[in-house]
Parts: C-alpha cells; structure tokens; sequence
C-alpha cells in the first residue's frame, strides 16, 4: 500500500532539515543527497510504523542515521581501513591549518574536526534544537551519553576556534 | 551526595545541560545561582550560546538551498509544477487572507536579495525584517526570567511601543487560542526600531509578534514560512509589518495570526 497523502506532505516537509543533517553528517552534498533519499526510501517503505503522535523530523533523522551507518558498515567491509589514514583524511578535510598554522580555524573547519559522534550530538542540540531525548532517539544512544558528547564538542569546538589546539595533534583518534 | 549549602562547582556537563534547558528543578537552581555567583563560568557559557548561534546562523542558508527535483519526486510521484511560495501559500490555507503573491513576491525577492545575502543567517527568499524578527524570538523567548522589558500588566506598555516605533501597537488578546501576554520590549530594526510582544501558553511556549513600520512600498502578501522548527507568518498591512514567530504546527500558527489579523493587527487606521 502506498504511503498516505499526508505522510508524504509531512515527509516533504522534513526535506530541507534531512538534507542538512545527511551533509553535517558526510561534508559532500552529492553523498548527502544519496543519504537523503536512502532514508526517504525506508522512511515510505515503512510509512505505517509511523506514528502520527511523534514528530516526523526525529523520526526521519533516525532513519538517516541508520543509513548512515549502515553505509559506513558496508565500507568498512569494503576496504581495509587505516585509522591513521582516515584521520589524516579527516584533518585535511577538516581545512588545513597551512601557512597560518596555530591561527583560529573557521566555524566549519572546526566543526570538521570534531569526532562524528560529537559533531552529530552537537548539531542535533544546537542546530537542530531537538531535545536531549529526541538526540539519544536520532542516535540511539541513552540521553547521559548525549549530555557528555554536546559537553565535549562545545569544550573542543573552542579550542579550535581559540586557536590553541590548531597545532595539537588530535585528542581523539578514532578507529572506525 | 554534596552537603546541602555547601556550594559544589556544577560539572561542565551540567553547565552544558543547563544552557540547553535540560536541567530541572533544584539541579537547575543550583547550576544557575552558581553561574550567578561565577562571572568566568557565566562567560564560558555565554560563549557556548554565542557559538551555537553561530553554527545556526553558519547553517541556516542550507536550508534555502532547492531540493533537487529527484529527492522531491522519491516522495511525490506526480510532478511537482507548484512553486515555493504557492506551496507554501497554498498549504497555510492563504486564500482565506486574500494573498497577492507571484508578482510581487519576486520583485521583494529582487529588492531584498542584496541585503539578506549580506546577513550570514539570512534564507535568500526572506526579507531581512523577517530574519530580525527570528533572530529576536530566537534570542529572547528562551529567557527564563528576562523574556520581557515591559510586563503585560504594566498599562503603558502598548503606549510605549506605540509612540516608539510610531506604528499603532496593540496588545492582541489570543487567550482563546491559550495564549497569555507575557510583555514586551523594544529593539532595534536596521535602522528604526520595532517591537516585540510575547505570548506564552500554559506550558510555557512562547510566541513572538514582531511589529514594525515598513518601507514605502514592501508587498502586503501574507507569507508562511519554516526556519527549521519555527514557523513565521508575516505581512504588511496598514503602515504596520507584523511577524508572529513560534515553534508552533502551521496550523496552529496561523490560528494565531489569524486571530491578531482580526483584532486589527492590519486594520489599524492610519
């Protein structure tokens, strides 16, 4: 059965948050768009576990969220993956410092920089401005986890906008 | 646990939990009465809101980005000839209001593109009055002790705006709708002034109606529009720009300017 009229107009209407929040989370709007519409996908594919009393943008950021680390799953599978490699990736991507080494970096750049857990917590809070619960539905993890990582991306974030961690190797290497 | 009055420093996470209106109760007395008496502490907080105000602002345009016609159709199997504005006149139920939109949307578009494009938060489709007047909701509805300037049951209060802002400002009455008068205050609007009334429910949600004396020539059309979970209706109508701003379902929203637009909110005699 297709998806009802007013499920899809409410699944329109989260299309502009779904698409930033799929571009926080891969930085390449190409690969966001892909994410996008994965979770698109799987949100009318099961329209009817919807339900009409939540809020459609928090359940669609989970769907997104899902997909996205399924994708990340797949790839990890694919490749062998040298954490030193993907963390030097992740630094060059994250704006290199160049010639003005130990200057602020820039909101994105720092952003950037932030470990994916952190930034997605960060954003979810900040940008998003869902609550701590809505966070810990999005990213499925319990709330006190979404209470330290918004509590360590804020500490970071300032350090590299201060400028006094442009130059510091990164506190957290990740394996992912 | 800590001794009772003895002050314990409140943990960064607590500190961060505050800010983001997650503490309750006592643990919340006790983190803002130790910011109180911590002018460090209280800065590094405020520094925390002024960056995540930032990285709204940073991120706000990409919202205004078109949507590619592919993720649309994923949804919408049949095209989709309708424009943004008519999408979002028509979904707000406008006609009622007699919008002119088409025309005179893109000729405001034009005017205010330059300017809004200046403003790092700015969507490109919205007038730069209607990003003061979300940036203003933003800024002041989640002050839990100083929303207002001027409480609703101080009797200058509409007199005051009024003679400020030299627009006619009335205090609408949306206790139907479940909404008190809290106050207002004045701001500043480019380079006049406006106001800024506040209503909140009995849960505590709070809307914002932003008024303001217009340009000569701004386009009357009623408009609906979404910034990530607010929702603005706004219009120009009798010498008087007005926004109501609020975290709000459309629908309800637009009980609501429905309701200001009857009182006249629109129909002030100039």
């Amino acid at each position: 059965m297709r998806a009802p009229e007013t499920f899809c107009r409410q699944l329109l209407d989260t299309l502009p948050r779904l698409r930033r929040y799929a571009r926080t989370l891969v930085f390449d709007a190409a690969a966001a768009d892909d994410l996008a519409q994965m979770a698109l996908e799987r949100a009318l594919a099961h329209w009817h576990q919807f339900d009409q009393r939540r809020d459609m943008l928090v359940w669609v950021l989970a769907i997104a969220h899902n997909a996205f680390l399924d994708g990340r799953r797949r790839d990890a599978r694919l490749t062998i993956a040298d954490p030193d490699e993907l963390q030097r990736t992740q630094d060059r991507a994250g704006g290199d410092p160049g010639p003005d080494v130990g200057l602020r970096l820039d909101l994105l750049a720092a952003l950037r920089r932030l470990s994916p857990d952190q930034r997605e917590a960060l954003l979810l809070v900040c940008v998003e401005q869902l609550s701590y619960a809505e966070v810990a539905e999005v990213m499925h993890i319990p709330v006190g986890t979404v209470m330290s990582r918004v509590c360590r991306a804020r500490a970071a974030m300032r350090r590299f906008l201060d400028g006094s961690a442009a130059t510091a190797p990164p506190a957290l290497r990740r394996v992912i | 646990m800590n001794p009772p009055r003895s002050p314990v420093a409140p943990t960064d996470e607590q500190l961060s939990a505050c800010l983001d209106g997650e503490l309750q109760g006592a643990e919340r007395e006790t983190v803002e009465a130790w910011l109180r008496e911590h002018p460090d502490d209280a800065a590094r907080v405020r520094q925390w809101a002024a960056d995540a105000e930032a990285l709204r602002l940073r991120l706000a345009p990409w919202l205004d980005e078109p949507v590619p016609a592919s993720l649309r159709s994923a949804v919408q199997r049949r095209p989709v000839v309708a424009t943004r504005w008519a999408l979002a006149a028509s979904a707000a139920g406008l006609l009622l209001l007699g919008a002119a939109l088409g025309g005179a949307g893109v000729w405001q578009w034009q005017q205010q593109r330059g300017a809004v494009e200046a403003r790092a938060g700015a969507g490109a489709m919205t007038a730069g009055w209607v990003q003061r007047a979300a940036a203003a909701h933003a800024v002041y509805v989640p002050e839990p002790r100083h929303a207002v300037e001027v409480g609703a049951q101080e009797e200058h209060l509409a007199r005051w705006l009024t003679r400020r802002i030299d627009v006619p400002v009335k205090l609408f009455d949306l206790r139907e709708q479940g909404f008190e008068l809290v106050g207002g205050r004045l701001l500043p609007d480019g380079g006049g002034k406006s106001a800024q009334l506040m209503y909140q429910d009995t849960q505590g949600l709070r809307v914002t109606v932003y008024l303001r004396k217009p340009e000569a020539g701004t386009p009357a059309a009623f408009r609906y529009e979404r910034q990530g979970e607010l929702g603005l209706f706004y219009w120009v109508e009798s010498g008087a720009g007005y926004a109501l701003v609020g975290a709000l379902p459309r629908e309800q929203l637009l009980a609501l300017a429905e309701a200001i637009y009857r009182q006249g909110g629109g129909k002030a005699p100039r």
